[in-house]
This record gives structure tokens, sequence and C-alpha cells, in this order.
């Protein structure tokens, strides 16, 4: 069990050099298209602009009606953030991308349901991507739980304090975290990145699970606060 | 670490990030439903949130998108969810695909959780019971929605197969205490009360399960005095045929 997770640790580690290396600091550089849909240009709008979602929104109001090169577009433009964010819970990379599969062909399916008026196009596939990795994570979970139950949280959340440090050369975002308490960026991060119930990051962190949720609550309001502000 | 049970709205946060299994799940998802603030800031915790995925941002291995392309051709879309405030075109009813996904956002966006448009609240639904379950898991579930004439939604969830339905109001106009709301099945074999709406929460009513139903039936709204009436009578605010 432990050459499992030590083989996991070990391809995490390429796919992030391999892949992620490349598109390293991306998301931020790219300035925001237009708000007709050309595809081009979504597709160049990899990860987001400075307004994010605006024009995912347009583009997901034109999936609903069965356009196929508006999704190729939307595509596009959330791959890489549902991959990244699917990645950083699930851990393996060929369970990554069978999960972003499914979460790109679930936007296609529901793309009717998603209601600009209720909040961004990209929280909307975010919720859908990271719901449908946690899923997956706890599942397994399940069935290896007894025995892994230890070794898996210790190594995991080396692992996920590297992923979270590693990423974070995106400027906004980690000056944002960096903001927070170290128990609220901690709360936050555990839960997000890796996939955790409060419970288990209560566990992890040696601290009541009354206060991991309280901290999770007042440093999500702080980041989007943060967030909002930097806009 | 062994827990005291926080505060039920502590868990917003938690609820936010997908920290939440289990009973604190079903405790956050009973909290929403009389909670005025919830939608609001789980939603923007959801901004939040979405601004950590973009920080995780990773490009896909080669032909990954290409992939779910091919599979999203193939792929039949959901249609559009009925809205309730639609009142003109009168009632609507819609076929339901697939219906967890559909029954589950009609039902979270019922009960005041108006952020949850995911089909993940379906979990939550199971604190209503078996039955409730049971007709919006249903492969045949069907969703109609209508306007009442005095103010307010029906929405109704439907299975032939399981003779069941599910029934939720949300607006309805508030009734002196003499008065309450009683839900009826009128069929060619007579009239039977289903029950008493409860009194709203927020504005949202339900939900009520309907059993036994039959060819031919509708299903009646009525105000009633308080306690009930013996039969349907003038005071019909809603037919629904189903």
């Amino acid at each position: 069990m432990h050459t499992r997770i030590g083989a996991r640790g070990g391809s995490l580690a390429r796919c992030r050099l391999a892949l992620c290396g490349k598109t390293s600091g991306q998301w931020l550089r790219i300035s925001a298209v237009g708000t007709d849909a050309t595809h081009t240009s979504a597709r160049s709008a990899a990860g987001m602009g400075t307004v994010p979602g605006t024009e995912l929104a347009v583009l997901l109001h034109l999936v609903a009606k069965g356009d196929r090169d508006a999704f190729e577009a939307v595509c596009g433009q959330i791959a890489a953030p549902v991959y990244g964010t699917v990645r950083s819970v699930v851990r393996d990379p060929c369970q990554a991308e069978e999960v972003t599969q499914e979460v790109l062909v679930e936007i296609w399916r529901s793309a009717s349901r998603f209601d600009a008026g209720r909040g961004g196009a990209l929280a909307w596939v975010a919720v859908i991507a990271h719901r449908r990795a946690v899923d997956r994570v706890r599942s397994e979970q399940k069935a290896a739980e007894r025995e892994l139950r230890a070794a898996t949280t210790v190594i995991a959340y080396d692992e996920v304090a590297e992923t979270v440090e590693a990423n974070l050369d995106r400027e906004r975002v980690r000056r944002c975290l960096g903001s927070l308490t170290e128990l609220q960026r901690e709360a936050v991060t555990l839960a997000y990145y890796g996939g955790y119930t409060y419970r288990q990051v209560a566990e992890l962190l040696g601290v009541p699970a009354g206060t991991v949720s309280t901290r999770m609550r007042d440093g999500l309001i702080r980041l989007r606060d943060c967030l909002g502000a930097d806009r | 670490m062994r827990s005291r049970r926080p505060q039920p709205h502590t868990l917003a946060g938690a609820y936010a990030l997908d920290a939440l299994a289990g009973a604190d799940r079903a405790r956050f998802a009973r909290h929403m439903t009389r909670c005025q603030q919830c939608a609001a800031e789980i939603s923007g915790m959801w901004q939040a949130a979405a601004r950590l995925a973009s920080a995780a941002a990773c490009e896909p291995p080669p032909g990954l998108t290409e992939r779910a392309l091919v599979v999203a051709a193939r792929t039949r879309q959901h249609p559009p969810l009925a809205r309730g405030h639609a009142a003109s075109r009168g009632v609507r009813m819609r076929r339901v695909t697939t219906a967890v996904t559909v029954a589950a956002v009609a039902v979270a966006s019922l009960f005041g959780a108006a952020a949850l448009t995911v089909a993940h609240e379906f979990g939550e639904q199971q604190q209503r019971g078996l039955a409730v379950i049971t007709v919006l898991t249903a492969p045949d579930a069907t969703l109609i929605s209508a306007p009442v004439t005095t103010g307010g939604t029906v929405t109704i969830v439907m299975s032939r197969r399981h003779r069941e339905l599910v029934f939720a109001a949300s607006g309805l106009r508030a009734l002196p205490s003499s008065r309450c709301y009683e839900l009826w099945l009128m069929g060619p074999d007579g009239d039977t009360p289903v029950g008493m709406l409860p009194a709203p929460r927020d504005g949202m009513t339900g939900p009520l399960v309907a059993s036994g139903l039959a060819a031919g039936d509708r299903l009646g709204l009525a105000v009633e005095p308080t306690g009930g009436g013996r039969r349907p009578g003038s005071r019909m605010i809603l037919v629904v045929p189903l």
C-alpha cells in the first residue's frame, strides 16, 4: 500500500513538470475576450481572463441550444482549470483524466441549467468539477479506508501542501490566500485541493471540528472579499 | 477530532468546499431550507472557490477535450427547467430524461437553496423520506409546474410507475388562521384528501407525497377551514391534470 501511494506521488510530480509547467501563469496573463463568441478567441482564453465567466456565460447559452462549436470553445476555456482542480483532488492522473471528461460532458448536458443570474459561469463549472472529484475520492476512500487511514492522511497532506505551493505563483490568489490566518488557509486549501471533509481536516490539523468549520467559512469570506476587491 | 456539533450556519464554508459528508451534510441542508442568507453567501463562496480552481489550472493531456467532444456529440442534453414564474403560460409539463438531476434541482430550488443547481443536492433530500426519493429517482419522473391563481407556484414531480407524486409550493398567499391549504386527489372514483399543507418556511411549502395515483386523477389545491374539508368545495384554487 505504501508503494502505491509513493507511485502516485511520483506520477503527480512528473505531471506537474510536464504539463503544468507549460501553462504556469498563463491564466493570469490572458486578457478579457469580447462578448461575441468566436471560437478562436475563446480557445486562447484558456483559464479565464480578467473578467472571469463573462464570455463563458455567453458560450454556455449557445451550448444549451446544442451548439457544438460553442461547446468546443467552452472546453478550451474550462479544461485546464477543471483538470487542475480534479487532479489536485483525485491525484491519480488517469482518474483525473476520466473525471475531467465526465465533467466536460456534464457541462454539455446541463448547460441549459446554468443560470447567469445566480453567479458566475466559472463558479458553476467549478462546483460541478469539484463535486465530481470529491465524489470519486470518497467512494474510493470507503473501500480502502480502514487499512489506509493513517498512512494516507499523513502522506497526502504533504502532497497537498506541495501542490498548493507549486500552483500559487498565481499572484492574486496566492496573495489573498496569504491574507488569511494560517488555520483559515490550511482549512480552505485542504478541503478544496485535498478533497477532505472538514472533520478529516480537523483530524489532520489536530483542532476541533467546530473550529475548522468556522475557519473555513471565515476564510472563504475573506478570500472572496480579497479577490473581489482585487479585480 | 471528537466533536461538539458546530452551529449549523458555521458549516456554510465547509458546504461550499464540498467538505461535508453524511449527517453533517444533511444537517446543513435542513438549515438551508430556513436560512435566508445562505444562498447568497454560498454563491459568493463558490466564486472564491472558482478562483482556487483557476489557480490550479493545468493543461490536460492531449486528446482529452477531443474525446469529451465525441462523447458529447452522442449525449442528449437536459431540457431547461420549467420556471415557476412563467405564470401566463399556465400548466407546463416536461418529460424528465434523467430524473435524479432534474427533480433534485427542482426540489433544491423549491426549498430556498436558490444557488443549488447541481444534482448532488439529491443526497440531501434523503432526509425528506424514502417516498420522496422513490419518486424523484423514478426513470419516468415528470416535472409539472403551475401557477396558483391566488399567487404562488406549485411544483410536482410525479412517477406513474410508482403511482406517487411529490408536491411542493412556493410563494403561496398567506391565509388567516381560520383557513389552510389542503391538497386533494380527484379521480373518477372520488376525491381523496392528501393532506393539509404545513405552514410555509420562507415562503416554501412541502414536500408532501401523494400515493395511489390512478389514471384520470387530477391534483387539486383548495382553501379549507382549518382542520380540513370533508370534500373539495368551491374553494379550489388550482387543478392540475396528471
